[in-house]
């Protein structure tokens, strides 16, 4: 037995090694969420902000700080949802889909990214997750705040309804 | 395209974050905190919860177990020794009565030495009298107890009217003393102090109006008998001569009946009556209080049942806020999820 963790499982010591090491997974997920980088970048700077400003109750005993600031991107990105929504309402125009790329990740197939556009945010923020993340089911249920069951249903729903789009298309 | 290629092309695609924004966000990670913790910040949440409740049951144990070591008599005194009773069973003049009786069995004989020991009141003729039962550890005890008690009865000015004195498996001895009524009280706290009060009762009575009335009965049998003694000398014949003669006979009798009377009325004020019993442990049917140690348990084990106690009573009267409040909060968190659910779904 040893009294030291693997360097890969090792808690951050601060937070510039936290951000060092999942600043492109926070980005990834808050991109696919989104559909938009510039908006994508905002909100993973925003999440950073929270995260210094909440740094002293992070406990590496009750999650990974990967887990930890994706959970804090969440948050972010669900109250950036809910402004837009009241922007949306209030304006009666300026849809989200006006200001959202064509192309938001670099490399996908056109077919993938429409299909990808085609879907909820729900859906892709577990594709985003499990699959481009590649965070197992209980982190990513902690993420979102189901449970792992949920997680594996939600995920067969997003790949098989993503299929269908490609396929479609 | 099938499941596995989509995969394959998402994870391949993975985003990473331009430079501009790394540079950003690992400048403001670098920064140092905003603020440092507070101890309350480090405490928050299920944390200070969970540190709040040993921390509780340690103050409650704490509590119990110092109270218990500095006060380990008050439960055993407050369980065992019940009120003392004073009764006057009827009144003469205006504060004095005549009759009074206190009795009751204490565990700790410092309750019954001193000032808890009521004494005639100076100035009137009372009639004093004491039962006192103790219990004392073995034979040994009881002995050197007899000879104190002879001792202390002794040195009060009293004597002994009476001693019984057995040993066997079980021992007892049965004194019946007399002291001067001015210092029944005393004689009473000291015997106290030989034993472990098992029962005790005092009973004075007051015998003032008694020798009163006999005084003034004695006043006027003196005043019958001098006129009387003047009627003798002016009488002309021998028959009334010898009339008086008898009337006065008959005065001086009642007059020595009365004398007689006042001086064991006075005798029985001037003298108090103390019967004391005393018994080894094992016949004296009361348990010995335990040592200080098992006192102080006791004590502490007692408290930490009130804690107990105190603690269920809340928890029954705050479990329906409680639970409202558990309900409030999960039907906040499920509307929240549910509108998160939608808002994501329409994004």
């Amino acid at each position: 037995m040893t009294l030291e963790q693997p360097l890969a499982t090792r808690p951050p010591a601060s937070l510039a090694e936290a951000a060092e090491d999942h600043l492109d997974d926070v980005f990834g997920y808050l991109l696919y969420l989104t559909r938009d980088r510039e908006t994508a970048e905002d909100l993973a700077s925003s999440t950073f902000e929270k995260a210094l400003r909440l740094w002293s109750r992070f406990d590496a005993r009750r999650g990974s700080a990967r887990t930890w600031l994706l959970g804090i991107a969440r948050t972010t990105a669900l109250d950036w949802f809910r402004s837009e929504s009241r922007r949306r309402r209030r304006e009666e125009a300026a849809a989200l889909s006006e200001r959202v790329e064509e192309s938001f990740v670099e490399g996908l197939s056109p077919e993938l990214e429409t299909a990808l556009a085609s879907l909820s945010a729900g859906e892709r923020e577990v594709l985003a997750l499990r699959i481009v993340l590649e965070l197992d089911g209980d982190a990513t249920a902690r993420v979102l705040g189901i449970s792992p069951t949920a997680v594996s249903t939600r995920l067969s729903r997003a790949l098989k309804r993503l299929e269908e789009r490609v396929n479609e298309g | 395209m099938t499941v596995n290629q989509i995969v394959d092309e998402l994870r391949a695609t993975r985003p990473t974050a331009g430079e501009a924004l790394r540079l950003q966000v690992l400048t403001l990670a670098s920064a140092p905190p905003v603020t440092s913790p507070s101890l309350g910040d480090r405490l928050r949440g299920r944390r200070r919860f969970l540190l709040a409740l040993p921390a509780a049951a340690a103050l409650a144990v704490a509590s119990a177990v110092a109270i218990g070591v500095t006060r380990p008599d008050a439960t055993t005194q407050e369980a065992s020794a019940p009120a003392t009773s004073v009764e006057a069973t009827r009144s003469i003049g205006a504060a004095q009565a005549p009759s009074t009786a206190l009795a009751g069995p204490t565990a700790d004989a410092s309750t019954a030495r001193g000032k808890t020991t009521p004494g005639p009141v100076p100035g009137r003729a009372q009639r004093y009298s004491a039962s006192l039962t103790l219990a004392v550890d073995d034979t040994d005890a009881l002995s050197e107890a007899t000879q104190r008690a002879l001792s202390i009865a002794r040195d009060l000015g009293g004597y002994v009217v009476s001693v019984q004195y057995a040993t066997g498996t079980e021992g007892a001895a049965s004194l019946t003393l007399r002291v001067p009524s001015a210092r029944a009280a005393d004689a009473v706290t000291r015997l106290s102090g030989l034993g472990t009060i098992v029962s005790q009762n005092v009973q004075i009575d007051d015998l003032q109006e008694s020798l009163d009335t006999l005084d003034g009965q004695l006043q006027r049998l003196r005043a019958q008998i001098a006129a009387l003694n003047v009627a003798l000398e002016r009488a002309d014949t021998a028959a009334e001569r010898a009339r008086l003669l008898e009337r006065r006979a008959q005065a001086q009798a009642q007059l020595s009946e009365l004398r007689a009377s006042r001086a064991a009325t006075a005798e029985a004020a001037r003298n108090a009556t103390i019967q004391l019993e005393l018994r080894t442990e094992e016949g004296s049917g009361v348990a010995a209080p335990g040592s200080r140690l098992d006192r102080a348990v006791d004590k502490a084990l007692a408290i930490l049942a009130w804690e107990a106690v105190v603690v269920l009573a809340l928890a029954v009267a705050l479990a329906p806020v409680a639970l409202v409040a558990l309900a409030v909060w999960g039907a906040r968190r499920a509307r929240r999820r549910r509108e998160e659910e939608r808002l994501l779904a329409a994004s």
